[in-house]
């Protein structure tokens, strides 16, 4: 309650502000995030709001889009919980926002995507990866990061490039993006690989010893091991898959893109993920890191607040092209978007069904540091189609 | 009676909205057995757990001239009077040994009292000897009396409330259990004894008191009680 | 049959640690009917004593001594602070305090040290193994299987020989007459707090051994196994709540062991169907407590 009256409070007070300048109530583009800044995602929301709010702090000291639209953002923390997403989507919705941006996980996505289709409000996840979020979310849902299937093509093409051959893949059943490696599956075997078995884990376990076992016990021995486990269940992992001697090389994808993987020392050496963007010196991407640390007075350990930044750039794009902050209007500019300069990537949304296509980033842990290992681009005929579950 | 080890005054039980004891006055001279009898129900056991602390009461209570209404059970111990409780309630998954050396901790460091307490106790009551390290839950109905007793005793009490000793076993092993009790008093304690074994109550006690619905309807000598028709009236209600 | 006896191994080690963990609730659970779901944050704040530990520069064999401390000082004072205000309240009222106290502790975590997960240093030979035969043993899960083994033969000779231990398995059977033994209701359950935070220090630096990092929710899966653990055991018996660990840990792993692969996903639920009907066939636990359906403090 408290809430709904205070948001009255706004609107009156923007009426009355809107009077006096002589403005319409047109140019304020309201953006709701439902977002996840505790819990078991916050690593992920925390950073992409920060570098969300960077591009909103830009834009408005700028004049706003198009030195026409300023940009109001509200924030309510969603606990990592799907159904707190759904309340919060709800709330926000009814306080009357142009742009809804929901949690960097498929799974409470999808809570709000309804909401948001529903009430012809554009909704982006900022790090959701899994290509069934906007397939089954609805036309108004988009997601921003690289796909899963896209991450398992260019991951499974660059290991039959390495020479492997025998590949055993980790997942988890219990969320959308820790079955990325049934994609790597598909791929690795469509490229002549061999899948020689796969096992499954709970998010949350700590011990893999039965799991790597039974690794250990496949004959030939494997060459590789794909997983989407992040943490805390990767590090338990691949520390555990070290101590009993494999030294197969280990892949992983964005989820580990975080300072506990580098910390890990010999047991993470070598291994090789797949990511959003590297700081390659020069790059826009270091400009970014540089103008985090100088806002915020501490670096960006992870590539989320880059991807955070860049989805504000996307629907900045998106309002110039419409002219509009009307919600229909603003889904229709972004699914047409070609080429959005982010600082991660170009971003293309142009004959996608809301899933960008943009640069996959190949980083491998070298000493603790990461190693830029390629930034290929897939063929699209070997990403395989979103698994619908 | 001489100076009163414990006096009991206005004592008040209520567990909720059921006044288990209303307002008693009793006093047990040093040295005494005194037993308090009556009918289930009739308050008994709720004026002994009072008395320890176990449960909540209104009233004045001393122990040996002092008051000690609202201490803690475990401090009152210390003091010098406890409680074997009705049921036994010995610690069933401990042995023997393990449940007197439990009834020894109110002697705080004091290793050789304990020592030579268990060693009487032992003397006194053979069959734990012989069973220290037996699980008490294992031991009989008879047995298990003897150890709470012992288990009270190992902390050298000056006043020893027993509740119910007799109850729910034969009435040969009865009859050891009050010819202990007889001897204890040999030893020096002053015992308050519940029960509902009129007769051989009477028996070992110097005096009684008879309740009935939370209240005292008799007192007297145990010759006295047990000449008169006062305690059948009590048991029967119309008192 | 190298197979089976290297998941053996995997099983011991797994189950030692459920074993502590769920040992940890009974001995609460023992003494104050309460289940505390704050368990698992014990662990936690074990996670970043050993996080600051080794960011100030402290060797592991000192560091994890100091974080097991700090977790019996964090479950001492739980118990004085947040516990001891509602010992007389229903066992409803205790066990929402329980979950309040975890919730309180995960908001300071989360607010005061960071969200994210943070990395812990361990020494590089904890991620090494040892090869006997054909069985290659990891440094970790030696350590697990000794800390346990350790742990439980104290825990044994304490409760066995101590005043204080008969003390503790006198109150657990029947509060009001260990009182009557002079028994003081603070030590012994202070005394619980303690062992209970000791177990959960040494669970939690054999967890944070494994994972390497620690965050503010990292409690809440091993305090469900360990709720799991001890409920099959038997909910308050001591000796249940080990023979709980450890049957968890060995159906856990020899579900992954030997199931087929098509049926791996569901080893979880399986694991849980199991656990269900031993329930059905032994209702009150593997080894039930002694005094069930007592009253506790």
């Amino acid at each position: 309650m408290r809430k709904t009256s205070l948001g009255l409070l706004a609107a009156t007070a923007l009426a009355a502000a809107g009077i006096a300048t002589g403005a319409s109530a047109q140019d304020v583009l309201k953006i709701g995030a439902a977002s996840a800044q505790t819990g078991g995602l916050a690593p992920y929301d925390g950073p992409a709001m920060e570098g969300f709010k960077m591009a909103v702090d830009e834009i408005n000291a700028a004049g706003g889009i198009g030195g026409k639209y300023m940009i109001e953002l509200e924030i309510i923390d969603i606990r990592s919980d799907a159904a707190q997403t759904a309340i919060a989507a709800q709330e926000l919705l009814d306080g009357g926002i142009n742009v809804l941006i929901t949690p960097s996980d498929a799974d409470p996505s999808f809570a709000a995507a309804a909401l948001a289709t529903e009430a012809q409000v554009p909704a982006f996840s900022p790090g959701a990866s899994s290509p069934t979020l906007p397939l089954m979310g609805g036309d108004y849902m988009f997601a921003n990061f690289p796909g899963d299937n896209v991450q398992a093509t260019v991951s499974a093409s660059w290991a039959i490039e390495q020479g492997f051959k025998n590949a055993y893949i980790l997942y988890s059943p219990d969320t959308q993006y820790t079955t990325l490696p049934l994609y790597f599956s598909d791929v690795f075997a469509a490229l002549g690989g061999t899948v020689a078995g796969q096992g499954t884990y709970v998010i949350g376990q700590q011990d893999f010893s039965a799991e790597i076992t039974k690794i250990k016990a496949l004959d030939p021995p494997v060459d590789v091991v794909m997983t989407a486990a992040y943490e805390p269940d990767f590090p338990a992992f691949v520390r555990q898959l070290r101590a009993a001697g494999i030294t197969a090389q280990v892949i992983g994808s964005d989820g580990i893109d975080s300072p506990t993987t580098f910390s890990l020392g010999d047991a993470a050496e070598g291994v090789v993920f797949t990511t959003a963007g590297h700081p390659t010196p020069g790059s826009d991407l270091e400009a970014f890191f540089a103008k985090f640390e100088e806002v915020y007075g501490r670096p960006a350990d992870t590539i989320f607040a880059a991807v955070g930044y860049d989805l504000m750039k996307v629907i900045e794009a998106g309002v110039l092209a419409a002219d509009s902050v009307e919600g229909a209007a603003i889904r229709d500019a972004v699914a047409e978007l070609e080429d959005v300069k982010g600082v991660t990537s170009a971003i293309t949304y142009k004959g996608t069904t809301g899933m960008p296509v943009r640069q996959v980033t190949l980083i491998r842990v070298k000493d603790g540091e990461r190693e830029l290992v390629g930034q290929p681009s897939p063929d699209p005929a070997l990403v395989p189609a979103p698994r619908m579950q | 009676m001489q100076a009163p080890i414990l006096s009991v005054e206005k004592l008040g039980v209520r567990y909720g909205a059921v006044e288990a004891v209303r307002g008693i006055d009793l006093a047990v001279g040093q040295g005494e057995i005194v037993a308090l009898l009556g009918a289930n129900g009739a308050g008994k056991s709720s004026t002994l757990n009072a008395i320890v602390g176990l449960a909540p009461s209104t009233g004045q209570i001393s122990f040996e001239g002092a008051p000690i209404s609202g201490i803690a059970t475990e401090a009152l111990v210390r003091k010098g009077l406890t409680l074997t409780p009705e049921g036994r309630r010995i610690f069933g998954s401990l042995t023997v040994e393990e449940n007197l050396t439990l009834g020894g901790i109110p002697l705080g460091k004091a290793q050789e009292k304990r020592r030579e307490n268990l060693e009487r106790m032992f003397a006194l009551f053979p069959i734990l000897a012989e069973r220290r390290g037996q699980i008490a839950g294992t031991l009989s109905g008879g047995q298990q009396q003897m150890l709470a007793i012992a288990r009270s005793l190992m902390m050298s009490p000056r006043l020893l409330l027993l509740d119910e000793p007799s109850l729910g076993l034969a009435p040969r092993i009865v009859d050891t259990i009050f010819e202990q009790v007889a001897e204890l008093r040999a030893s020096g304690i002053t015992i308050l004894l519940v029960e509902q074994n009129v007769a051989m109550s009477l028996e070992v006690a110097d005096r009684a008191y008879v309740m009935a619905s939370g209240e005292i309807v008799a007192q007297g000598t145990a010759e006295e009680l047990s000449s008169s028709h006062l305690v059948e009236q009590a048991y029967l209600g119309h008192a | 049959m190298d197979f089976f006896l290297q998941q053996t191994i995997n099983a011991v080690s797994l189950g030692g640690t459920y074993a502590l963990l769920a040992l940890g609730l009974a001995i609460i659970f023992s003494i104050m009917g309460m289940i505390n779901f704050a368990h698992g944050e014990l662990m936690t704040t074990t996670g970043y004593a050993l996080m600051f530990a080794g960011l100030a520069g402290l060797p592991f064999v000192i560091a994890a001594p100091l974080a097991v401390a700090v977790a019996i000082g964090t479950a001492m004072l739980m118990e004085r602070i947040a516990f001891r205000p509602v010992r007389k309240g229903s066992p409803a009222t205790m066990l929402v305090t329980s979950f309040a106290v975890a919730v309180i502790l995960q908001t300071l975590f989360q607010n005061l040290i960071a969200t994210r997960s943070q990395p812990v240093i361990l020494p590089d030979a904890l991620a090494q193994s040892v090869a006997i035969g054909d069985l290659t043993i990891g440094v970790n899960q030696i350590l697990s299987i000794t800390i346990t083994v350790i742990i439980l033969v104290a825990l044994n000779w304490f409760l066995k020989r101590t005043t204080l231990g008969i003390a503790m398995r006198a109150a657990a059977e029947d509060f009001s007459v260990a009182r009557l033994m002079g028994v003081r209701a603070n030590a012994v359950i202070s005394g619980a707090f303690a062992i209970s935070g000791a177990l959960a220090g040494a669970a939690g630096v054999l967890w944070v051994a494994q994972r390497a990092s620690v965050d503010p929710l990292m409690g809440f899966v091993p305090v469900l196994k360990a709720f799991i653990a001890s409920i099959l055991g038997g909910l308050g018996s001591l000796t249940g709540a080990v023979a709980g660990g450890f049957a968890l840990g060995f159906i856990e792993i020899f579900l992954t062991a030997y199931l087929p692969e098509d049926w791996q996903p569901f080893k979880e639920a399986l694991a849980l169907g199991i656990v269900i009907l031993l329930l059905l066939v032994r209702p009150n636990g593997l080894i039930p407590a002694f005094n069930i359906g007592r009253e506790k403090v």
